[in-house]
């Protein structure tokens, strides 16, 4: 039997039970959250971790945790597991292990690291706000990572004064900022009532859309470039590229 | 009839759009509790459909213009539509489309309206709005207006993140022939001021130039030169160059069809080469051959000519060494030297580091051993691969390289 560990979807819990793995040396077939469906070979192992087994070093260890937490907000089907043989070789080799790329899981965790960061990036550059009646800033973005927590951050500092509501669609959840902290929920948790837009909200669009088409030089068109840095699975909620 | 501001948006970018910086980079601003900071790294913000990156607002405060510059849309003498902003509606259009996270900033040029004081002013006056009325922290480019006083340059200076003035032709020649009202100097002295007094509240982010290329009939190796030394003598963060495109029809002016898009992209390479990568122009180009090659780009043109030096062992190469081999980058030539302190680096690694293997391979060795048959260390059949090489890559790939700054 394949022995898959669960847990419940938060990072310090996933942390946590990856370093009990590690220091029980337990080797996991699989790490799933705990509404994994296990196949017919597969047994599922759901342990009660009450104290904490996290090594301090990860807390130190400003670029390793970054690069974990990374891989635990993308979308990756084995991320999981690919965390826990990260952090094996981390504790084997130390901070060397950022070069060890010819080990296959240091170089998947770079990778997928990678991406998620590019990602975000795009991000804080791709959201678009539409002001609402009511003042607050709103957004919808439909990433492929949990790259939510990654811009709230860059928006609570640029957008400091302003309330702002950015969904994320493909995960049904939306970070909310009050002028002081933002707050990550389920859109089952919090509804929004009134989504009408403020009065000038479509004129300062058109104003955007103008800049954008008299931006482009037509004697250098080039849609396939434009393509490869901003590509089309991102165009429905960038309202310049929308219509 | 008064203008509204949609038509005068549509005017005023239209005649800014011709200059080719769109870098946000390099300012460490913060927010001072109003709206706003600039990252460090610069944000694209969206691409136009000529694949250019928008992060500024890049408008002109005017496109009136005292001066006749042949190869200007706004050239006093062309029959064209004006316009002026105001400084509170360049404000209200900055902040609304920061708010809503369609750009990163302003970039703010202008036509020179009565002279360069008076229109260096009317800038001023528009930032220090932005500044200190909003509280706007975002991040701010301005084209210095040659000629104006220096006070006023230590304004503006004080008040934006990157401040630059453009050469736009690289010989004297070229300016006495395009732009007679224009004279090196005052660049020059507008550069020298921002050198001397650069600093986190002076100009954070540098400053940078453009040269317009394929107006006049300069060589590369006069344009690199030209960049060299002005990277030399002013620290610039950046030369831009941009494509001549012809907006206005002169007898003194080419006739060009298409803008020269491949010479472009061959000097924004050269330009890496002489900041990232330990080149000096000399090495690049020569009296002999004072123009780049359009079939290859001048790293691997570069190598070619010097196969005496290759093929490299990546094992133990010296970092400058694995600079100059092509398909090698910045980041994964550090790369390589961290890793293989730690083991062997094979094919396989080096392509995992982001090596270009199919540039690469025919430089290198790894562990001593070729990728291809000795035989084919060869310069005719190398350069015929490179050549089929890049005529297969898309240009969309090759540019990202010369639009991220
Ligand atoms: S001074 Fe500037 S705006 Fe005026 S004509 Fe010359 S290039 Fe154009």
């Amino acid at each position: 039997m394949n022995n898959i560990y669960i847990y419940d979807g938060s990072f310090s819990n996933l942390l946590n039970l990856i370093s009990y793995l590690l220091e029980n040396k337990i080797k996991p077939f699989n790490i799933k959250i705990t509404t994994y469906n296990p196949s017919l070979f597969e047994q599922i192992i759901n342990i009660k971790l009450k104290k904490n087994f996290i090594n301090e070093d990860i807390f130190q260890n400003h670029h390793l945790l970054k690069t974990i937490y990374y891989v635990y907000l993308s979308d990756n089907e084995n991320k999981e597991i690919t965390i826990y043989y990260f952090l094996l070789n981390y504790f084997k080799f130390g901070n060397k292990v950022f070069y060890l790329k010819n080990l296959k899981c240091v170089d998947k965790t770079l990778k997928i690291a990678h991406l998620v960061s590019h990602e975000a990036h795009r991000f804080k550059g791709f959201t678009r706000f539409k002001e609402l009646k009511n003042k607050v800033l709103y957004a919808t973005i439909a990433p492929d990572n949990n790259i939510l927590p990654i811009i709230s951050k860059h928006f609570q500092k640029r957008l400091k004064n302003e309330l702002w509501i950015i969904k994320d669609e493909n995960r049904n959840i939306i970070s909310l900022y009050d002028k002081k902290k933002y707050y990550i929920v389920s859109c089952d948790q919090f509804k929004l009532l009134d989504t009408t837009l403020s009065e000038n909200e479509i004129n300062l669009e058109i104003l955007w859309k103008t800049f954008f088409k008299t931006v482009a030089i037509k004697e250098r068109e080039n849609k396939r470039c434009q393509m490869n840095f901003m590509p089309k699975k991102y165009w429905q909620n960038i309202i310049e590229m929308s219509d | 009839m008064v203008m509204n501001i949609k038509e005068k948006l549509q005017i005023l970018a239209d005649s800014a759009k011709y200059d080719a910086s769109c870098s946000s980079s390099g300012s460490r601003r913060k927010n001072n509790n109003g709206i706003g900071n600039a990252a460090y790294a610069g944000i694209c913000h969206s691409f136009s459909a000529d694949g250019r990156c928008i992060s500024l607002l890049k408008i002109l405060m005017t496109n009136c213009c005292i001066f006749d510059c042949k190869y200007c849309l706004n050239r006093k003498s062309n029959n064209i539509k004006r316009a002026i902003f105001t400084p509170e509606e360049i404000c209200y259009i900055t902040l609304n489309f920061y708010k809503r996270n369609y750009i990163e900033g302003l970039f703010l040029s202008s036509g020179i309206i009565k002279s360069p004081d008076y229109t260096m002013e009317l800038m001023i006056k528009t930032i220090t709005l932005l500044r200190q009325k909003y509280h706007f922290g975002g991040y701010i480019h301005a084209k210095a207006i040659p000629g104006a006083s220096e006070i006023l340059l230590k304004k503006l200076g004080s008040l934006v993140d990157r401040l630059s003035a453009n050469i736009e032709l690289p010989t004297e020649s070229g300016l006495k022939l395009l732009a007679p009202n224009k004279e090196t100097n005052k660049v020059d002295k507008i550069m020298g001021y921002i050198k001397e007094n650069r600093n986190n509240n002076f100009v954070p982010a540098g400053q940078s130039t453009q040269m317009i290329i394929g107006a006049t009939n300069e060589t590369d190796l006069d344009i690199m030169n030209k960049s060299e030394n002005l990277y030399n003598r002013f620290n610039l963060k950046r030369v831009f160059y941009s494509a001549y495109v012809p907006v206005n029809t002169d007898k003194l002016l080419p006739a060009l069809a298409t803008p020269p898009l491949k010479r472009e992209n061959r000097l924004y390479q050269a330009d890496w080469l002489l900041r990232y990568y330990g080149f000096k122009t000399k090495d690049i180009l020569n009296e002999e051959n004072p123009n780049f090659n359009l079939l290859v780009d001048p790293k691997a043109n570069w190598a070619i000519n010097h196969l005496d030096e290759f093929p490299k062992e990546v094992n133990s190469c010296s970092y400058p060494e694995l600079l100059k081999i092509p398909g090698i980058g910045v980041k994964s030539a550090k790369e390589i030297i961290k890793s293989r302190k730690y083991f062997q680096l094979t094919f396989k690694d080096l392509k995992k580091m982001g090596v270009v293997l199919k540039r690469a391979q025919y430089f290198i060795t790894c562990g001593g051993k070729y990728n291809l048959n000795k035989e084919f260390f060869k310069k005719d059949f190398i350069l015929s691969n490179l050549v089929i090489e890049e005529a297969t890559t898309p240009m969309s790939n090759k540019q990202q390289l010369s639009l991220f700054s």
